[in-house]
C-alpha cells in the first residue's frame, strides 16, 4: 500500500521529519556490481530461512550475476538438484525474483552440488573441485544448526566440525570466506558489544577466570571425551543419552559463560577460522534474525527459531513477561541481514573487508523490550475480542487485561501460585472421580492435563529466551557494516540498503512481523502440534 | 494516459463516527479502571461535540484531533485493527465494495482521499484492497500524539490541490477520472475530475449536483443504480 505523504517517520526522535531522507553517498571503493559480474560465488545453506532471502536478493537486483553455485545437502533419496528446484526455487520468498528474471534464466546461472557440511570438504565430489578450483571467488556459508539447546553433538557436528571442513574446502578452492555466525557468541554480558575483540581464546568470562585459557583443541578433546563416556555408560545410568548430552552441552557453555550450547559452538567455530593461517575470511554476527521488512515480500517468515514462540504466546493470551526496563530487544529483518550479507560478500571479493560484522538495530535504532510486551498485550486483544471458541470468560480476561512488565522473581511467585492453584483443582477433580465416576469429570481432568502440559511448554520457552529479554542487555556495535555500506557505489547503495536506522517499530511489528508470523508460522505451528498428540 | 477513482471515506464508503472512535479508545486503555474514567469523560463530552459541530466545522475538526493528545503511536497503531473491526466495518455502506470492485474493473485506479489519519484509513484500505492513499497524519513528539495535525491539513481546496499534484506525477487525465464524496465541503475535489459522482449527498450537495448535472449515487441502500459511465462495465 502506497501512502503519499511528505512526512518521513524518525524512529529514534519519535517523531515525523519533512521530505524524504537523503541517500547515503557511496565512496565507489567497493563495486558490488563488478564485484558479482567477474567473481563466481558458492552459496552453501540457501535452504534455509535467511539462505532464499540472500537468494532471492542477489537473483533479483543484481541481473549482472555471472555465475552462482549452491550446495545442497541430499535428504532420503531426493537429491540435492531435486530438493533444490522444487524447496527452494519455487519457495513463497523466490517467486517474485524467479518471476521476475525468468525461471531459465534462474537455472542457466545457477549450478546446484551436492554436498553435506558433516562430510571432509563438506561432501563435494572430487570431480565438482576439480571444475570449481581456482574458479570460485568467495565461499559465502549461512548453513548451521540454530537450536539453542540441541544434544551436544548435534550441535558440535555441523557449527564447529562442519566449519572444520568448510576451512578445507575454502582452501583447497583457493578462494576467500564469508562465515554467518551469531551475535550472541558474546555470551553472558552486558553493554556495548565491540566488533573488535580478538576471537582466538575468547570466551565471556574472561574477567572473572583470568588464570583459564580457552583452546578449542581442550575443547574437542572434552568433546569427545564426553560423548563418549556419556554413550559407554548407557547401561549403567537410567537416564536417556539425549538428555545428558543436552545439558552436558548446556553446562560446558554456561562454564565459559555462554548462554547455550549454539552460541557455545558457534564461537568455537569462528575460532577456528581466525585461527587459519593465511585465510582471507569475514564473520557475519546477525542478531535475532526476524520477517523480512520489504524483500521479497513484507512479513516473509520460516521456521520456528526467531521470536515466532514469544509473539505466539502473546498471542494465546500471557500477561506477565519477564523483559529487562532499559533494555532493547536486538532483532534485525532478514532482508537487511540479507543486504548486509551481500555487501560484506562484495567487500571480500574487493579486499577491503573487515574480520567481524554486527548485523543488528539496536545501536542506531533500538526497539525497547517494555514496547514490545505492549505490542504483545494489543494483540492478544485483538484475537481474543473476536474469537468465537473457547472459554468466553478466558477470552475476556486474555482480551481485555494488559501484559505486564515483571522481574523473574514476580514470576517464579506467579508460577508457583498458578501451579498450586491447579494442583488444588486437580485434586478436587481426582476427587469428583471417586465419588461420580470417570465419565462424568474424565473430560475436565483431561482438559485440565491438557492446560498443565501447554503451561509447562510455555514456561519452558520463556525460560529459553530469559538470557536475551532479562539476564543480559546487549547493544551490538555496528560501526563495520556502516562503514563497509559508505565504500558502495551510489548504484550498489540503490539495491543493497543497509537502514536499520529507518525502521519504524510499531509499523513494522504490528502490521509487518505479527501478521507475518500468523500468516507463515502458526500453520505449520499447529499442523505440528496436532500430529504430536495423535 | 491512465485514469483515477478518488474516494473520500468518512460518509461516502461508510460512517465513521468520531465520538465511537473516541469511545472505542476511552474503553481500550491499558488499565481498567482508567478506561472506565476515560469512557465517562467522552460521554460527557458528546453534547459538546455536537454543539460545536453545529458551531463550527474547523473548530470541531481542532477539537477532534485534540482529543488525540497524550496518546502513544504505539498504541494508535497497535489498536488500529482493533479500531476497524469494532467500530468502522459494521459502518461500511452495502453497496462501497460493489462500487468500488467495479471502477477497479473499469482500469480506474483506486485512491481514498479523506481527512481521516493514516493508522485508522490502513484497514480499512487493505478491506478495499485499495492501494493508495491520502490522508492526513497526527504530529507527534517523542512517540507521543501533540494533538495536532501535520500539514497540509487534508481538507477542502487541499484535497483538490493534492490529487492534481497526484494526477501529474502519475500521469492521470484528471477529465477521464471520476471521484466521490457526500459532503459539499469536497466540491473542489469533485470539481476537478471530469466525472464527479455525489454519493449519499447532504442535502447541500444535492443541490449542487442537480443544479451542475452530476449523476447521484446512494450506497447506502442494497441496490443502486450506478451512474451510466460505470454501468458501462457491467454489460461486459
Amino acid at each position: 500500500m502506497k501512502s503519499r505523504t511528505i512526512w518521513r517517520w524518525d524512529p529514534v526522535r519519535g517523531e515525523y521529519q519533512p521530505g524524504p531522507a537523503r541517500p547515503l553517498e557511496g565512496t565507489g571503493e567497493i563495486s558490488a556490481i563488478d564485484a558479482f559480474r567477474n567473481n563466481t560465488i558458492l552459496l552453501l545453506g540457501c535452504t534455509g530461512f535467511l539462505g532464499k532471502v540472500v537468494l532471492a536478493m542477489i537473483l533479483d537486483r543484481f541481473p549482472e550475476l555471472k555465475h552462482l553455485v549452491v550446495q545442497v545437502r541430499r535428504k532420503k533419496n531426493i537429491s540435492g538438484e531435486q530438493r533444490f528446484y522444487s524447496d527452494v526455487l519455487l519457495s513463497p520468498p523466490l517467486r517474485p525474483a524467479v518471476e521476475h528474471i525468468g525461471e531459465r534464466t534462474a537455472r542457466e546461472k545457477i549450478q546446484v552440488v551436492e554436498g553435506d557440511l558433516d562430510q571432509p570438504l563438506c561432501g563435494i565430489s572430487a570431480e565438482h573441485l576439480k571444475r570449481l578450483r581456482g574458479k570460485v571467488g568467495v565461499v559465502v556459508n549461512l548453513a548451521g544448526v540454530v537450536d539453542f539447546d540441541p544434544p551436544v553433538n548435534e550441535s558440535f557436528e555441523p557449527n564447529v566440525y562442519g566449519t572444520q571442513h568448510l576451512i578445507e574446502l575454502t582452501k583447497l578452492l583457493d578462494a576467500k570466506l564469508v562465515h554467518v555466525s551469531t551475535a550472541y557468541v558474546a555470551g553472558k554480558q552486558n553493554g556495548r558489544i565491540s566488533e573488535d575483540t580478538p576471537i582466538p581464546g575468547y570466551f565471556p568470562r574472561r574477567g572473572e577466570r583470568e588464570n583459564e585459557h580457552f583452546s578449542v583443541p581442550e575443547e574437542l578433546n572434552w568433546y569427545e571425551q564426553f560423548v563418549k563416556e556419556t554413550r559407554e555408560s548407557r547401561t549403567t545410568n537410567p537416564r536417556p543419552v539425549r538428555e545428558r548430552l543436552r545439558e552436558g552441552g548446556m553446562q560446558r557453555a554456561a562454564y565459559w559463560g555462554w548462554t547455550n550450547t549454539y552460541t557455545y559452538t558457534k564461537s568455537i567455530g569462528e575460532q577456528l577460522i581466525a585461527r587459519t593461517p593465511g585465510l582471507s575470511y569475514a564473520i557475519i554476527r546477525p542478531a535475532i534474525v526476524e520477517s523480512s521488512l520489504r524483500c521479497p515480500f513484507p512479513g516473509w517468515n520460516e521456521g520456528f527459531t526467531t521470536s515466532a514462540p514469544l509473539v505466539l504466546m502473546g498471542g494465546e493470551g500471557v500477561k506477565g513477561w519477564p523483559v529487562r526496563k532499559d533494555g532493547p530487544l536486538e532483532i534485525i529483518p532478514v532482508d537487511i541481514v540479507a543486504a548486509g550479507i551481500l555487501i560484506v560478500t562484495a567487500a571480500v571479493l574487493c579486499g577491503k573487508h573487515k574480520h567481524v560484522y554486527h548485523l543488528a538495530s539496536a545501536d542506531q535504532n533500538p526497539i525497547m523490550l517494555p514496547r514490545l510486551v505492549a505490542f504483545l498485550g494489543m494483540n492478544s486483544r485483538y484475537k481474543h475480542k473476536h474469537k468465537k471458541s473457547g472459554s468466553r470468560l478466558a477470552n475476556i480476561w486474555k482480551a481485555y487485561v494488559e501484559t505486564q512488565v515483571i522481574t523473574v522473581e514476580s514470576l517464579q511467585a506467579r508460577r508457583a501460585r498458578l501451579h498450586r492453584g491447579l494442583e488444588v483443582i486437580h485434586a478436587v477433580l481426582t476427587l469428583g472421580k471417586t465419588l461420580f465416576g470417570g465419565e462424568r469429570v474424565g473430560p475436565f481432568l483431561k482438559s485440565l492435563r491438557d492446560t498443565r502440559r501447554q503451561i509447562r511448554a510455555q514456561e519452558i520457552t520463556l525460560d529459553k529466551f530469559l538470557p536475551f529479554m532479562f539476564h543480559n542487555s546487549f547493544i551490538f556495535v555496528t560501526r563495520n557494516i556502516r562503514e563497509a555500506a559508505r565504500m558502495l557505489t551510489n548504484e550498489d547503495l540503490r539495491r543493497l540498503k543497509w537502514d536499520p536506522e529507518s525502521i519504524d517499530w510499531a509499523d513494522y511489528w504490528v502490521n509487518i512481523h505479527t501478521k507475518g508470523i500468523e500468516k507463515w508460522i502458526r500453520p505449520v505451528f499447529t499442523v505440528k502440534k496436532a500430529g504430536r498428540e495423535f | 494516459m491512465n485514469k483515477a477513482a478518488f474516494y473520500d471515506l468518512d460518509g461516502t464508503l461508510l460512517s465513521c463516527n468520531l465520538v465511537t472512535m473516541q469511545a472505542y479508545y476511552a474503553r481500550n486503555h491499558r488499565s481498567v479502571l482508567k478506561s472506565a474514567y476515560q469512557f465517562t469523560k467522552v460521554l460527557v463530552s458528546v453534547p459538546l461535540f455536537f454543539g460545536l459541530d453545529l458551531y463550527s466545522r474547523s473548530l470541531f475538526n481542532i477539537f477532534s484531533f485534540r482529543a488525540y493528545r497524550g496518546m502513544h503511536r504505539d498504541r494508535l497503531i497497535g489498536l488500529a485493527d482493533d479500531l476497524f473491526e469494532v467500530t468502522l466495518k459494521p459502518s461500511i455502506f452495502p453497496q462501497a465494495e460493489t462500487l468500488i470492485d467495479t471502477t477497479r474493473e473499469l482500469g480506474y485506479r483506486n485512491v481514498l482521499v479523506t481527512g481521516t489519519l493514516d493508522f485508522q484509513v490502513r484497514p480499512i484500505a487493505l478491506h478495499f484492497g485499495i492501494d493508495e492513499i491520502i490522508c492526513n497524519r497526527l504530529e507527534f513528539k517523542n512517540h507521543i500524539a501533540t494533538g495536532r495535525v501535520l500539514p497540509p491539513l487534508l481538507a477542502e481546496n487541499e484535497k483538490a490541490r493534492s490529487i492534481r499534484e497526484y494526477a501529474a506525477e502519475e500521469n492521470i487525465d484528471l477529465t477521464q477520472s471520476c471521484a466521490f464524496s457526500d459532503s459539499s465541503a469536497d466540491l473542489p475535489m469533485l470539481s476537478a475530475v471530469g466525472q464527479p459522482v455525489a454519493t449519499n449527498p447532504t442535502r447541500r450537495l444535492r443541490r449542487v449536483a442537480v443544479e451542475k448535472n452530476w449523476p447521484i449515487l446512494e450506497l447506502r441502500e442494497t441496490s443502486t443504480n450506478f451512474p451510466p459511465f460505470l454501468s458501462v462495465a457491467k454489460v461486459h
